[in-house]
């Protein structure tokens, strides 16, 4: 999922100066997941705004319906269609992609000119939970993790060396740039001694081949999902008993702080 | 050892001489004037010096730049430090061509540190290459005349390449593995970070296991207590003894420039006699002095050598 802050207030403020019609749009993807585009969080923001003397129409998108679809922010903005066409600018709850999404479709499928700002900050591709997540893969395109033990050398490495460690390891085996890391490439080196690889720890891996990621990238699907294939998805046996069981099992405690 | 000798460091190195390395640092100018008066004072003292490249990614004078000037007003052979923090592999290839254009004959290979850690922590992290295919990349330069991609290069430079070893690694086994990776892929000498300690030389040297490759030991005699405690505070992978370093603390309260300045080379000759001493018993090639702006203890010390 991408991890996302949302900005201070006074940043987004300033993008809203002389802008006093506000559609505060939400996300029901990752931003909900982070509490930076679900409902509740729409309506806090929106609170503040309103106290900073902005008129703002509020739309809140459920579970599943991500700003970065298009199919499904059109349903939403389609839905508020004359709050959009009346607005100064539209504030978005998502990550860059989302927010993107909706300038794209305003400008083309609705021929509207509107400021389109986010209201977040994305901080990356992350995994983990359910209270501490990190970033371990950036999409490179051209996965190097059969070569490393399985753990993202671009990635978990400050540097994003191929070849690590490089000089400046901490006593306790954290990374040179940050105390609270731990240094990727010791880790790769346990995991290999492990796993009785370290004849390929020792091997020259290439330079990473960054021809696999030309920015922008685009990607084609020759079967998009439709409705009924996700209404399907989220149905099916599995899921069912899935939810079922997290919602039975005890809710994960948050660690004490020291 | 390599079949063909471009430079003084490698001719010594080869021969079996001991051998003495110095340091030079371009400064952020718009000239080289300070490394060049500190050359010509190291002039009969190393056989070449290291010209730092952005070190601790605080950026200066290019060291290509730099190198080439030194050589060219001092005659002092050079060490062009080459990191990748700053540069993608084309214009590494670029400066490794420029090198050899402008008759520099080493390189010491390094990754460099993070540019978060330097003066300019907004700028775009490069690390295309790292250390290791860096020297991939040069020896393939200079001994196959071709690039990464397999590309030719008509005439290409003739130079040697050195890489970094740090026998103070925390976790020594994945840092002598590293070397052990510099040393497969024909790095042609290795330079230590600094050590101040014998028993991480040993340890290092015992898990490196025999190898055929020079190894020049990193010390660093500060000029002053401030000297040495930033290095203490800002170089990563290095801890300064306390002893020494309260030693050189105490030299602040000598008010006589001249006193001071004495009591300064006192402490170092005394804390460093006893680590040369040590190191002539272990398989180092030399020693590479990083006494930047503090030529003068070079002389005390390499007499220990003798
Ligand atoms: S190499 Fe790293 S960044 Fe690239 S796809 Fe694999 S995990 Fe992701
Ligand atoms: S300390 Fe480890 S993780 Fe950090 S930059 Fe160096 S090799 Fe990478």
């Amino acid at each position: 999922m991408i991890a996302q802050e949302q900005k201070p207030i006074e940043e987004i403020l300033g993008y809203l100066e002389g802008k006093e019609n506000v559609v505060l749009l939400g996300c029901g993807g990752c931003a909900t997941f982070y509490h930076t585009g679900d409902k509740k969080a729409v309506d806090d923001l929106a609170a503040k705004l309103k106290s900073a003397g902005k008129t703002v129409t509020k739309i809140s998108m459920p579970l599943g319906m991500q700003a970065c679809d298009t199919e499904k922010s059109a349903i939403f903005l389609q839905k508020e269609k004359s709050a959009v066409e009346n607005c100064n600018a539209i504030l978005v709850m998502s990550c860059g992609d989302g927010v993107q999404v909706v300038t794209e479709y305003v400008d083309d499928e609705m021929g509207l000119a509107k400021s389109v700002i986010p209201a977040n900050d994305a901080i990356g591709l992350v995994g983990g939970g359910p209270f501490k997540f990190k970033e371990t893969c950036q999409s490179c395109g051209m996965c190097e993790l059969g070569k490393t033990a399985g753990i993202c050398p671009l990635t978990a490495c400050g540097k994003g060396l191929m070849n690590g460690p490089c000089g400046g390891v901490r006593v306790d085996d954290k990374c040179e740039i940050d105390p609270e890391k731990d240094c990727a490439w010791v880790k790769i080196y346990k995991r290999m001694e492990k796993l009785g690889e370290l004849d390929e720890f020792i091997a020259m891996r290439a330079p990473h081949e960054w021809s696999k990621c030309k920015r922008p990238r685009l990607f084609e699907l020759e079967e998009p999902m439709g409705m009924m294939d996700m209404m399907g998805a989220m149905m099916n046996f599995n899921t069912i008993t899935g939810y079922m069981s997290m919602m039975l099992a005890k809710p994960p405690e948050k660690e004490e702080e020291k | 050892m390599p079949e063909e000798i471009y430079s003084q460091l490698m001719k010594e190195l080869s021969e079996g001489k001991y051998v003495f390395t110095g340091e030079l640092e371009p400064e952020k100018a718009g000239n080289v004037n300070e490394p060049i008066a500190a050359a010509r004072d190291l002039i009969g003292l190393v056989t070449a010096c290291n010209v730092t490249d952005n070190p601790q990614s605080f950026a200066y004078v290019s060291s290509l730049a730099a190198s080439y000037k030194i050589e060219l007003e001092t005659g002092m052979e050079c060490v062009y430090q080459l990191r990748c923090s700053d540069r993608n592999r084309m214009a590494l290839l670029s400066d490794v061509l420029g090198a050899g254009t402008l008759g520099i004959k080493n390189i010491l290979a390094l990754a460099g540190d993070h540019v978060a850690l330097g003066d300019s922590p907004d700028t775009k992290p490069v690390f295309d290459l790292d250390s290791t295919t860096l020297i991939h990349m040069i020896r393939k330069i200079v001994d196959e005349g071709k690039d990464l991609g397999g590309k030719e290069i008509e005439d290409p430079p003739k130079l040697h390449v050195g890489g970094a070893a740090a026998p103070g690694a925390a976790h020594l086994k994945s840092e002598v593995a590293k070397v052990k990776r510099k040393i497969n892929v024909g790095v042609e000498y290795l330079q230590t970070q600094v050590v101040y300690y014998p028993e991480i030389l040993d340890k290092f040297f015992t898990e490196l296991g025999p190898v055929d490759v020079p190894i020049l030991v990193g010390i660093f005699p500060a000029k002053s207590f401030g000297a040495a405690d930033f290095f203490d505070k800002y170089v990563a992978g290095v801890d300064v003894p306390p002893d020494y370093l309260a030693n050189l603390k105490k030299t602040k309260e000598i008010k006589d420039k001249e006193e001071r300045k004495a009591e300064v080379d006192r402490v170092n000759v005394e804390f460093f006699t006893d680590f040369l001493e040590y190191l002539k018993g272990t398989p180092a090639a030399g020693c590479h002095m990083m006494a930047v702006g503090y030529p003068r203890i070079i002389g005390p010390l390499k007499k220990v050598m003798e």
